[in-house]
């Protein structure tokens, strides 16, 4: 057994060593590896950005209330009855014998994209000072918050950086009325820093919508309280409201688009990677052919044809890793971080930043070592099944 | 066709390695094939719609309401020909996570502004004149499989009814198509008067005015005048094309075009790096052989270019195949995604173009071992090993 061991090394660290002598036909392989990585890499960096900025902005301990069969904040409509109906529920903290409770409104304007100079669709949400409150993790990162009663937004940072006109202290033209940016904000990079925010008075009676809002966010005395809370909503006709948890709601709209996201990625780095499989084995079916007298003479030797088979299969596993590495470390330096933006299931741009995670990176690398096996074991197969007297004698 | 004879045979000698180089061009053009089909079928909204066709929105936002009676005041602009209006009804055929891509819209100006639309003149008679009608577009009823005559409910996600009705009962009246834009197929167009009468809110309120104008020249002045019209109102508005309307809505979902070269080139650059190489290293097989080609009289441009010839063979042929598949797999992907339909197709610009960079491909793959192959001298070919 010792002596197999040892053998395997033997001829797979002799083979390692004996890579730069087919050096471009090698390179060649970890190139194309790393491509098919990097592709991967990058899509699902991707998706999982996206997933993130919108299932990390969702608290446990907060409920989100929309229409019965709205699904999303900008399909929702909650009348003032019913934002004064629920306020008097039961499972909501109180504060100075003030509910914790936020009627929101949502609409849509326009912004300019810094990259595609194209208009798109931005959130101005209004809202009280106590829903800026209910946003555990929002702090201002220059300026001040709006003053209620004034038209006088902040913006989140995702919108200052993508979109033409955003900065603190311009004012911005909606219509007949002139707002003024008095702040910038940031959420950890969720979905919320793709947002404006004004006073939800204001709001409501610039665009015309008195008494009339699209959500409610309420603060629940603690997570539990929730099904107190629904079953108040449920047996009250007048609210045909669907409550659940802020961190339900947004796991939920993660999930359409991030899921597509990490869907495309898969089949199109495994169509790649059938491409790098047919780079992988030529190399390895050539290194076999440069290596068939060496090959011969081990066996001549005394080394068996599973140390022969090992030593082949060992060569293209550490191309694959090679290629792998690279990919990874490539599609790292180049897409961490990057910002981009899409459409959400609210019909508003959601700003992102892709996400590479260990995780990801190992799936990643899977992909490359299944290339490596796959493209490795034909030609180990070849080596080992290679009949020693032909090939001392071909030369 | 001796040259010919020995191209064949340089590229049969070791049947496995000519294999492998075709699967790896194949898969590169296929990707190439693929994606592009998707992004061209992604755009084809932005280069199908009609040149004289404009749009106007609310200035804030495309969400935002504009005032029915604009349309008439749109009317009176010079160089205006037909206007007709739309609201986006999110409607929902049973399931709420599938939507409908459902319009109310006025009939008659509607087929004014669309004159491509083709529906059956009884049909079209019973969409003009019945209250309750729906005209859906030829790919959508197949999806549902409805047929004229049908009485269907649809709920919708934003819209309820005065009288409380948690659905709306429709009567299929036509189904109909519109070769010049295919992805119209796919919407459902309820009448709008219907629409007016029974909702809560958003009553006398449109989405956008669309119109076309007597002649394309006039675009540019007909939208400036447009928003004049409007300028310092209630709803101040934005006029433009509906192909640039239409590139800015797809821009929203992210660039496309940017993520589909990327990957393209990513897999161009990969087959670059395994099929140049092996090339080089089978030429390089080959030296004894092209010494002694060049000791019975072959020039260095012959050797040139038949190695030329072999690359270019190689990467045509993998080319074609991969093409040809991508355009069979489209065809396919395209009839089961709803709202792309038959704008997903290869077409003869996208073919055209691989079968260019496939020619480039050849040629940049066999440069270096044909070159070295021109210039190897007959005594030091005959003597390497």
């Amino acid at each position: 057994m010792s002596t197999l061991v040892s053998q395997v090394t033997a001829i797979a660290a002799m083979n390692i060593k004996s890579i730069p002598q087919r050096l471009w036909m090698s390179l060649s392989t970890v190139v194309a590896i790393a491509l098919v990585v990097a592709v991967l890499l990058a899509f699902l960096a991707m998706g999982n950005g996206f997933r993130q900025a919108q299932a990390s902005a969702g608290a446990a301990d907060i409920a989100i209330l929309l229409r019965d069969g709205a699904q999303t904040e900008i399909n929702s409509a909650v009348t003032r009855e019913q934002a004064d109906l629920v306020e008097e529920g039961p499972g909501i903290a109180r504060e100075d014998g003030r509910a914790l409770v936020s009627a929101e409104l949502y609409v849509i304007v326009d912004g300019v994209s810094r990259s595609s100079h194209l208009r798109a669709n931005l959130p101005l949400r209004g809202l009280p000072l106590a829903g800026v409150d209910l946003r555990h993790n929002v702090r201002i990162a220059s300026g001040r918050m709006f003053r209620p009663g004034t038209a006088e937004i902040v913006v989140g940072r995702s919108v200052t950086r993508e979109f033409e006109g955003f900065d603190l202290g311009k004012t911005l033209r909606l219509g007949q009325s002139v707002w003024t940016i008095v702040g910038v904000f940031e959420d950890g990079g969720t979905v919320r820093e793709s947002e404006l925010w004004g006073d939800v008075g204001v709001v409501q009676s610039v665009f015309k919508r008195q008494n009339f809002f699209q959500t409610i966010r309420v603060r629940l005395q603690s997570a539990a309280s929730l099904p107190a809370l629904k079953a108040y909503v449920d047996n009250d006709p007048r609210l045909k409201l669907v409550v659940e948890t802020e961190a339900e709601y947004f796991a939920e709209q993660a999930k359409q688009s991030g899921d597509l996201i990490q869907k495309l990625g898969w089949p199109l780095a495994i169509i790649m990677a059938i491409g790098a499989l047919a780079g992988a084995l030529n190399t390895m079916y050539s290194s076999v052919a440069s290596r068939s007298t060496e090959i011969a003479t081990l066996r001549a030797i005394g080394f068996g044809r599973i140390p022969t088979f090992a030593g082949t299969l060992a060569e293209a596993l550490a191309l694959a890793a090679l290629g792998g590495v690279v990919g990874v470390i490539a599609a790292t330096l180049l897409f961490q971080g990057y910002t981009a933006s899409t459409l959400s299931a609210n019909f508003t741009q959601v700003v992102f930043t892709f996400k590479v995670t260990p995780a990801l990176c190992v799936s990643a690398l899977v992909l490359a070592l299944v290339v490596g096996v796959i493209g490795g074991i034909f030609p180990a197969l070849r080596a080992a099944r290679q009949p020693i007297v032909g090939m001392l004698g071909e030369q | 066709m001796n040259q010919a004879l020995l191209v064949a045979k340089n590229l049969s000698r070791r049947k496995l390695r000519t294999l492998l180089m075709l699967v790896a061009i194949f898969i590169a053009f296929f990707l190439y094939g693929a994606l592009e089909c998707f992004d061209h079928a992604f755009h084809a909204s932005e280069t199908a719609a009609a040149a004289d066709r404009l749009v106007t929105v609310n200035r804030i936002n495309f969400t935002m309401p504009l005032p029915i009676n604009y349309a008439d005041r749109v009317r009176q602009v010079a160089g205006v020909k037909d206007v007709t209006y739309q609201s986006w009804f999110g409607g929902y055929y049973q399931d709420p996570k599938v939507p409908l891509f459902m319009f109310a819209v006025e009939p008659a100006s509607y087929l004014a502004v669309y004159p491509a639309i083709q529906m059956a003149p009884e049909q079209r008679k019973a969409w003009l004149s019945n209250h309750t009608a729906l005209a859906v577009g030829k790919k959508t009823a197949a999806q549902y499989n409805w047929k004229v005559g049908d009485r269907i409910p649809i709920k919708s996600n934003i819209y309820s009814r005065k009288d409380g009705a948690a659905a709306w009962e429709f009567d299929i009246a036509a189904i109909f198509s519109d070769p010049d834009e295919t992805a119209r197929e796919n919407l459902v167009l309820m009448r709008f008067d219907n629409f007016n009468e029974a909702v809560t809110f958003g009553r006398d309120q449109v989405n956008m005015l669309v119109f076309s104008t007597s002649s394309n020249k006039l675009n540019d002045s007909v939208a400036k005048a447009v928003d004049a019209l409007f300028a310092n109102s209630e709803a101040e508005t934005t006029t433009d094309t509906a192909a640039a309307f239409n590139r800015a809505f797809a821009a929203q979902l992210g660039n496309i075009a940017l993520i589909v070269t990327l990957v393209v080139a990513t897999a161009f650059a990969a087959i670059l790096m395994i099929v140049g190489n092996t090339l080089v290293m089978s030429v390089r097989e080959r030296t004894r052989e092209i010494g002694v080609l060049k000791t019975l009289g072959f020039r260095g441009s012959t050797i040139l270019s038949q190695i030329l010839a072999e690359s270019l063979l190689l990467a045509i042929l993998g080319a074609l195949l991969g093409l040809l598949v991508a355009a069979g797999a489209v065809a396919v992907v395209g009839r089961n995604i709803a709202g792309f339909g038959d704008t997903m197709r290869m077409t003869s610009g996208i073919f055209v173009g691989g079968l260019g960079w496939a020619v480039l491909l050849g040629l940049v793959t066999g440069a270096i071992p044909a070159w070295s192959a021109m210039r190897l001298q007959i005594a030091v070919a005959l003597g390497r090993k």
